[in-house]
């Protein structure tokens, strides 16, 4: 990877995880949901300069989806039953796998490959999309049908009982 | 200045852990949703990376293939959960 590669991966990562921190952290909808759109721009870029322009564009697609779901104003707030004590556990916990995680990529030892594919490999990643992985394109593709008609039903049973 | 898998595990591991982080510390169900996809997000950084940096043999762009799916099952996800929570003004 050359250092202009470098230089677009780390400033991406950098948006990246300032909007994660800023879902994890801000108080309102509507920033809720703008920082959910930064980290997707910054997820994008990271993939771009990882050479995967094509889920870099995916990417970019869905969490701007679920950027606007997360900023809607029209669905009403549902209180977690777990107590303080388990939320602070949980966030210990992921405090501790941080810290796991971040020790396993330092320690490790990883092969290292030449990468052959181009800036975004659309042609490669459809044959292996469409023809070796077909089964979980379907199973992912049935899990889009499911959500959408469950949260539609959903959706339209409230406003029956309405 | 280069980049390397270890410095993408290092980006996907933060990812995951604010999205646990997300998950467990919300109150509001509806806004620990959007941990889903900060966690999602992570295992695919990881798999670009593995992708691009150590994938050899066999199809190389699997991990590319895959961070495809994770980013369209979040995007599932979350329609999911904010459509069983429902809106609002129906109570």
């Amino acid at each position: 990877m050359d250092s202009l590669h470098a230089i677009g991966f780390y400033v991406s990562s950098g948006v990246l995880l300032a909007g994660a921190l800023g879902v994890a952290l801000l108080p309102g909808r509507g920033q809720r949901g703008a920082a959910l759109g930064v980290a997707g721009l910054g997820l994008a870029g990271v993939f771009l300069f990882l050479s995967a322009g094509f889920a870099a564009g995916i990417a970019l697609l869905c969490y701007a989806g679920a950027a606007l779901l997360v900023a809607a104003p029209q669905y009403r707030s549902v209180e977690n039953v777990a107590s303080a004590t388990w939320r602070q556990l949980g966030a210990i916990g992921a405090a501790g796998l941080l810290a796991l995680l971040a020790y396993s990529a330092f320690r490790g030892d990883f092969a290292s490959a030449t990468f052959y594919g181009g800036a975004f490999g659309v042609a490669a990643l459809g044959r292996l999309m469409f023809a070796h992985d077909a089964l979980a394109v379907e199973a992912v593709a049935l899990l889009g049908l499911v959500a959408l008609a469950g949260a539609t039903a959903a959706w339209r049973a409230r406003e029956r009982g309405r | 200045m280069s980049a390397g898998l270890v410095q993408v595990f290092f980006v996907a591991a933060g990812l995951v852990a604010v999205g646990i982080f997300a998950a467990a510390w919300r109150r509001d169900l509806t806004a620990a949703l959007a941990g889903i996809p900060l966690m999602f997000g992570g295992a695919a950084v990881a798999l670009v990376g593995i992708a691009r940096f150590s994938a050899a043999g066999g199809p190389h762009l699997f991990g590319q293939g895959f961070a495809v799916l994770l980013a369209i099952s979040a995007l599932a996800l979350v329609a999911l959960g904010i459509g069983i929570s429902g809106r609002e003004g129906s109570r």
